[in-house]
């Protein structure tokens, strides 16, 4: 069996200390502990749905190793409401009809939740480029970035 | 069309499922139950080869639990039990037991305590392999006469049926007199057209959970889109009462068809666990799901005679699809078929002939349309080839030939057939020409530059459901419970599967509307086979004029029981009293007719109901629907060939779609807008290829090799118009129609009539791929400039 290493980081603000395999992936990890928000699309990198926020950036979480986490703060759809700019983006995607399925919403979120924290005032064209890398097989992703731009809008008037 | 003026129908509200923002929303994949153990599967490295021998017994020393083709049993199943049994063929066991039929088919399987450990005792899984043979890839070679039977022999019902030159099953349909048909056309012509398959590549791949109960039945956690059939199919295949098998309603990650029938693995995970005596999971990897379904592909040769005036005379429509290793229903796919083709125009004289093929590969099934956007390329390229020949305008074609209103259509094949009573063709034809600026299309020959511009048109239908005056071969039939709490709540208990599209708001809005109540209250739930009457399938388009036409009954029986009780109450008679919406007091309300201020609360009532004990104000009921009314789709597509790569980008699109009454604007539009994204890929972008020497998927099972649209493939946000078309279904529930599968019908087809628009080429062959543009770009060019050479020689 594979060896196990000790690994301290941080979920949605909580401190979790345990052990993870050497090649354990992230999203195994999360997914082990019970983060089953975190879900698993092709776990090669492709399909964006295991994105979470690592130190404040969108990373995949299915080629990410566990251990590449020690010490860092990780937040995942269920932080998402404990930030009012996360939950302004849940709530515009439910607002919007961005939602079908469901099972990429929790990567898409992510993505957009960390592209928003660093630009402030992206167009449409913009917003379509930074979720390229998450694939959604329901919505045609017309109505999910229109939530995200109703955001950033929104974000903009409130400055 | 009747007006009508609606409380909830027709609004915008939140979805049901907010945890899907929250990301407490629980997928099968994510069910977890203490002690279980974890499952991996042993999947074949050929594509037809014998099995000898599966000897597990090093990877049981390991301490896992493991289950081979000798373990599970004989009984000989179809996955998808949507047709009648008498039109079921059956030629699978829950793992082969003769022989491997594709590359990736399932072959053993081990639990154990982790997956690691699973993953290690699976490598020690000894395979003795008999004869090996050179797999059919083509259907072609399929049917040669000495090519190897991939069955010997299948049932069809409780007949043995024996598999002659691989043909699986056929389907051969006449109407009128087809010669003469042709004889009576001033112009015929004929193509032949190909359509590939594509993966479904739901996101969520499929998983099961199964607990063995101490009762000896199982409580299974599925990814699913009709709970019911999987609950009967488990039952039959491990000879289990049907009260003890129970199949859990878990939320889908997508499936656009691949789940209609009984997915491979959720059988394996059930014997597993049955031989265990202990909880199973098993989650399948990319790669399995990969190998586990596909869309069927569609060859067309597709003969069609019209007078010079346009008017249709004769049509010949032949087809073949290469199924895969197992027959996951091609019989009514053929008919379906049949149906898309012969609905789409008056053809007059007709023939058809339909054959399925088995080869070497991974097993075919239903992605969103059953054969509609397949034959809709043919049928739709061949109506612009036509119009061309005739030198009428495409528009006009379609508009002097299509079926519509008061009309016969032929629903999901031809035994399911009924009259046509809303009819948006000629509306979405005509205002859609005016928004996307069709008067202003130029010629082919008139275009230049290095990116060329083209417009396309098409047009498809679907059914909303599977119903029909006669049932036919196809069971469709749903129901619920829905009952009044003591508050005024109202809960809806059903089977009914939402993939994401609305199903399940729709349902919410109906129960509003017939009870008035705020759809806040109406709570519809993740709910499980035995608390559940059936519901077929979420299939067919059929999850709002079937399902939702079900619950509008049983919600007007619980409303009938509310006025009775209300009457005693007010000591009137029940048909002198109003129900309506009090949308201040954000209650439902119920007052003698003349005298409103004097009423009472839905909340009050049923609190008065529960505290006289009276009871429970509920109903449970199931219903089937006698029609399946067609709701139509138009797309008008524009698309940009670059001529120096090949490649092809779409900068608009309007798409105009007939629902009847819209129950979920925005996530109406979401479905078209969605169907139009796996459209493209379907179009330009996606096939399964296979390698002809060992019959592997080509992508290797990742998708890394297997692209689909992202957010670039899709046209800018604000050139992508979708309207809807002003009708009302007076069969429907409010006047409510599908619209799924209709969606995707067309794009294909509107996609490659802009490309022959844009560049004078026409393709027949999806996708239309950079390097098939450039190739024949490159080909058009010569053959030019060689008529170029010879008009000059003439001049000589």
């Amino acid at each position: 069996m594979m060896e196990e290493y000790p690994i301290e980081l941080t979920i949605n603000g909580e401190k979790i200390v345990s052990t993870a395999k050497a090649e354990e992936s992230l999203l195994r990890f999360l997914r082990r502990h019970g983060f089953y928000e975190v879900k698993g699309g092709c776990e090669k990198g492709d399909c964006g749905t295991c994105t979470v926020i690592m130190n404040g950036k969108a990373i995949k979480s299915c080629i990410t190793l566990a251990g590449q986490a020690n010490g860092k703060e990780i937040l995942t759809v269920r932080g998402l409401e404990k930030e009012e700019s996360g939950r302004k983006l849940q709530e515009s995607f439910v607002q919007h009809g961005a939602i079908q399925c469901g099972f990429c919403t929790a990567g898409m979120l992510m993505t957009a939740k960390a592209y928003l924290d660093e630009n402030h005032q992206p167009n449409k064209v913009e917003i379509r480029k930074a979720i390229s890398g998450n694939l959604c097989r329901c919505t045609g992703y017309k109505k999910i970035v229109e939530a995200i731009y109703a955001v950033a809008e929104e974000n903009q008037k409130s400055k | 069309m009747e007006k009508q003026q609606f409380d909830f129908v027709g609004k915008d509200f939140a979805i049901k499922n907010v945890g899907k923002v929250t990301g407490k929303e629980v997928y099968s994949g994510d069910v977890s139950i203490p002690g279980q153990l974890y499952a991996v599967v042993l999947r074949s490295p050929y594509a037809h080869a014998e099995i000898k021998k599966v000897d597990y017994s090093e990877a049981e020393k390991m301490g896992a639990i493991c289950i081979g083709p000798e373990d599970v049993p004989d009984y000989l199943y179809n996955e998808r039990i949507v047709s009648i049994p008498d039109k079921t063929y059956r030629d699978r066991t829950v793992l082969p037991k003769d022989k491997v039929r594709h590359v990736g088919e399932a072959l053993a399987t081990c639990a154990a305590e982790t997956e690691e450990e699973a993953l290690a005792a699976l490598k020690k899984i000894k395979v003795e392999w008999g004869r090996k043979w050179k797999p059919l890839v083509t259907l072609e070679e399929a049917m040669e006469d000495e090519a190897p039977p991939i069955h010997d022999y299948v049932y069809l019902g409780e007949e043995k049926v024996k598999i002659k030159n691989n043909i699986a099953c056929t389907r051969d349909i006449e109407v009128g007199d087809m010669e003469r048909g042709f004889e009576e056309a001033d112009t015929v012509v004929e193509r032949t057209f190909s359509t590939p398959r594509i993966y479904h590549l739901q996101m969520e791949t499929k998983s099961a959970v199964c607990v063995p109960e101490a009762d000896g039945g199982i409580t299974v956690w599925v990814t699913s889109q009709g709970i019911h059939n999987v609950r009967i199919l488990l039952g039959n295949i491990f000879n289990l009462p049907l009260n003890k098998v129970n199949v859990k309603r878990v939320t889908l990650g997508g499936s656009f068809g691949s789940s209609i029938q009984m997915n491979s693995i959720t059988p394996i995970c059930v014997a597993l666990a049955l031989k265990a005596k202990r909880p199973v999971k098993l989650v399948s990897t990319r790669e399995d799901d990969l190998y586990d379904h596909a869309k069927y592909p569609l060859i067309t040769k597709l003969k069609v005679g019209a007078k010079k005036d346009g008017t249709l005379t004769a049509a010949h429509c032949r087809v073949w699809v290469e199924i895969g290793g197992h027959n996951i229903q091609a019989y009514p796919y053929l008919g379906c078929v049949a149906g898309w083709f012969a609905s789409l125009y008056r053809w007059k004289n007709l023939k058809y002939e339909g054959k399925a093929v088995y080869t070497n590969k991974v097993p075919t099934c239903a992605m969103q349309g059953y054969g509609n956007p397949q034959i809709n390329f043919a049928v739709e390229s061949l109506m612009d080839i036509l119009a061309e020949e005739l030198g009428m305008d495409p528009i006009e074609l379609r508009l002097k030939n299509y079926v519509g209103k008061g009309e016969e259509f032929w629903g999901q094949g031809p035994t399911v057939r009924s009259i046509i009573r809303s009819c948006g063709v000629e509306e979405m034809l005509v205002e859609g020409a005016k928004l996307a600026e069709w008067e202003k299309r130029t010629l082919p020959l008139e275009k230049e530059g290095e990116i060329r511009r083209g417009i396309g048109v098409a047009r498809g239908f679907h059914t909303s459901g599977t119903g029909g005056p006669n049932p036919g071969e196809t069971i469709d039939y749903s129901g619920a419970t829905i009952k009044i709490n003591e508050d005024g709540s109202v809960d809806v208990l059903t089977a009914l599967m939402d993939h994401g599209g609305g199903t399940w708001e729709a349902a919410a809005k109906i129960v509003a509307e017939v009870l008035k109540v705020p759809y806040e209250k109406v709570g519809i739930y993740n709910v499980d086979t035995r608390t559940t009457v059936f519901d077929v399938n979420t299939h067919a388009t059929r999850g709002v004029y079937c399902g939702g036409g079900a619950v509008k009954y049983v919600a007007e029986k619980v409303k009938e029981l509310l006025l009775n009780y209300a009457a005693t109450l007010f000591k009137d008679l029940p048909e002198n009293l109003e129900l309506s919406c009090n949308h201040e007091l954000g209650q439902a309300v119920i007052y003698p007719r003349e005298i409103p201020e004097n009423y009472k609360t839905l909340g009050e009532i049923a609190e008065y109901a529960h505290i006289t004990s009276w009871g429970t104000l509920a109903y449970t009921a199931t219903l089937r629907q006698k029609n399946c009314p067609p709701c139509f789709i138009t797309h008008f597509v524009e698309v940009e060939v670059n001529t120096r790569t090949g490649e092809i980008s779409i900068p608009r699109a309007v798409i105009l779609g007939d629902s009847g009454t819209i129950l979920n604007p925005a996530l109406w539009e979401g479905q078209i807008i969605g169907a139009f994204s796996r459209g493209l890929g379907f179009a330009l972008l996606e096939e399964t290829k296979y390698d002809l020497k060992e019959g592997k998927l080509e992508c290797k099972g990742m998708i890394t090799d297997y692209k689909i649209p992202t957010t670039l493939e899709m046209p800018k946000l604000d050139n992508l118009l979708v309207r809807s078309a002003h009708t009302y279904e007076p069969t429907g529930p409010f006047g409510a129609k599908g619209i799924g599968e209709a969606a995707l019908s067309s794009v294909g087809s509107a996609v490659a009539n802009a490309i022959y628009n844009a560049i004078g080429i026409r393709f027949y062959e999806l996708p239309i791929t950079p390097e098939k543009v450039l190739k024949a770009w490159k080909e058009k060019e010569r053959e030019e400039s060689q008529e170029r050479v010879g008009d000059k020689l003439n001049e000589y």
